[in-house]
């Protein structure tokens, strides 16, 4: 008898695999053409689903266009130029800007983990303190952050250190505690230091871990970002969508919305490539 | 002067304490071969780690050459059953990691020195691969590409290179299967007569310490809330005369009731 769909031994073709991982995307394409088209029919100016000609002149205006702020391009400018002083190249350099100084400043939190994992003076120094601020909810933060800090770029960077922060220290320091003690003494045997065991032995050895750790938290930092960006910012991907929100701007929020996530998917696969090429045995583990 | 010198150890875990090595009291020669022998939980391990230094008894002390020890170091290699290998090293890595330690600290790894010493410590591990069995190409792999033998076998090249005073095995054959153990007791013999290593090996297989050892030490309990004492301390002449092997296992695993006993299976091992 063949297995039915809810059998745990079942195994789908390849064919039914490919169908069915495309399904739910094809339905909710359709599904939103099918609104948007008979929304349209009853009011051809609606402008809560803009149709694909919509979207596709809203994202034209945004790749194409200066930026509102930008001094008007010269005459005959190259195609480069004008995408570089577009509105949607400005919001993404800004916000990849923001991004890349936050996860720079995750990896003195790296080494604080290890260090508390593997230091037990360290650990008994700053255990406690990052458990409770871990459960502090980094959002709420935000009005003393824009006191304490400004509404400049390094309020929004604080947001993301102290809203990801513990998490990626708390799994730093599980995954140092999770090294057999073996290796640790075996290292030492062998006439390791305390900070070639730390470094040479433990760090090499929860890198790939640490990376997986910090892209499982992706969607957390780009969440701070995005909070910090609509709320006080003059730039940005999540600025131009709190902002073309207030004029319903549905035919450029969409494309920015596809457009953010795929950036996201794009540092999603690339680090996973990193850390495939990187650490070879760890795959194969 | 012996070289480890271990003074009325007493060892206790939790609370209430239960006592797990109770007044142990050995002396270990220069280039001694000496089996630990005991059922399990009799404190075999722990008396290991207390020669590694990675943990401190509760009463007593360990001399290692007249110094106590209170942490791991490299005048004792250590092979344990488990994760004896670095995962993120190739083999010819893992072998020269505590050469490279030795000479090199953290930030001296970018110097033109060491590239050049880096280069030897390699040919040098070629030669140790080849000594254990290994093959050339076998030097790029990655442990968990490695047979379980295989693995520990480089773990005792791994520790032998730093040429360690004393080597400290804690049922490092314990996970393999007949074939490789019995591969992997000869070469770990034929290695201690060649370097002149004190080598103290943990196992709760009789044969395997009546095979190897030159001294095979039983530790048991009297009851089962005390804690183990050296029940038989037994230095075994380097020729033994066949006929008295089967009544020297059926003694030492009275004693560590240990293992069925077995005759044939002593005879086929000696």
């Amino acid at each position: 008898m063949s297995a039915g769909v809810f059998a745990i031994h079942a195994k789908p073709g390849r064919h039914t695999t490919l169908v069915l991982s495309w399904f739910l995307f094809v339905a909710g394409v359709s599904l939103y053409f099918y609104t948007s088209g008979a929304r349209h029919r009853e009011n051809p100016e609606d402008r809560v689903t803009p149709t694909v000609a919509q979207m596709a002149a809203g994202m034209r205006d945004a790749v194409l266009r200066p930026a509102e702020d930008d001094e008007p391009l010269a005459e005959g400018a190259s195609l480069m130029e004008t995408i570089r002083h577009s509105m949607l190249w400005k919001d993404t350099r800004a916000t990849g800007l923001r991004f890349i100084y936050s996860m720079a400043l995750l990896f003195p939190a790296v080494l604080v983990g290890l260090h508390m994992g593997l230091f037990p003076y360290v650990g008994a120094f700053l255990l406690r303190f990052v458990l409770f601020f871990d459960k502090i909810i980094a959002l709420s933060l935000l009005p003393i952050l824009f006191i304490a800090f400004g509404i400049d770029e390094l309020s929004k960077v604080m947001l993301i250190v102290i809203g990801v922060t513990p998490t990626i220290l708390l799994d730093t320091f599980n995954l140092t505690r999770g090294v057999p003690g073996e290796q640790v003494v075996k290292a030492f045997t062998l006439g390791a230091s305390d900070f070639d065991v730390a470094y040479r032995v433990v760090l090499k050895q929860i890198w790939p871990r640490v990376l997986n750790s910090i892209r499982l938290n992706l969607k957390a930092i780009m969440l701070f970002l995005f909070a910090g960006e609509m709320i006080a910012s003059t730039d940005g991907l999540a600025y131009r969508i709190a902002l073309l929100r207030r004029h319903m701007g549905m035919d450029v929020i969409i494309p920015y919305v596809l457009w953010v996530a795929l950036l996201l998917f794009l540092v999603d696969f690339s680090m996973r490539w990193i850390n495939r090429k990187l650490h070879p045995w760890f795959h194969e583990a | 002067m012996a070289l480890i010198d271990i003074a009325n150890i007493r060892v206790a875990y939790g609370d209430p304490p239960k006592p797990v090595l109770d007044g142990i009291n050995l002396q270990f020669e220069e280039g001694e071969f000496i089996c630990l022998l005991g059922q399990t939980g009799c404190g075999k391990s722990t008396l290991l780690r207390l020669l590694l230094g990675s943990e401190q008894p509760c009463g007593g002390r360990v001399l290692i050459d007249g110094r106590e020890h209170h942490q791991p170091d490299r005048t004792r290699g250590y092979v344990p059953q488990k994760y004896s290998l670095f995962p993120d090293k190739t083999v010819l890595d893992n072998i020269t990691f505590g050469a490279e330690c030795s000479e090199f600290g953290l930030f001296q790894c970018f110097t033109p020195r060491y590239f050049r010493r880096r280069r030897e410590f390699r040919a040098q591990a070629m030669d140790y691969l080849l000594r254990i069995g290994l093959r050339e190409t076998d030097a790029a792999k990655y442990p968990d590409q490695l047979s379980g033998g295989m693995q520990q076998r480089v773990a005792i090249a791994q520790a032998l290179l730093t040429r360690p005073r004393i080597l400290l095995m804690d049922e490092a054959f314990s996970a393999l299967d007949p074939g490789t153990r019995r591969g992997m007791q000869r070469l770990i013999r034929d290695l201690w007569q060649e370097t002149g290593t004190t080598i103290v090996f943990v196992t709760h297989n009789t044969h395997e310490a009546l095979f190897l050892g030159s001294r095979v030490i039983v530790l048991a309990k009297e009851t089962p809330d005390s804690g183990s004492r050296v029940a038989i301390d037994l230095h075994l002449p380097d020729a033994c005369d066949e006929d008295e092997i089967p009544s020297l296992v059926r003694r030492l695993e009275r004693v560590s009731h240990n293992l069925p006993e077995t005759e044939d299976a002593i005879h086929a091992v000696r």
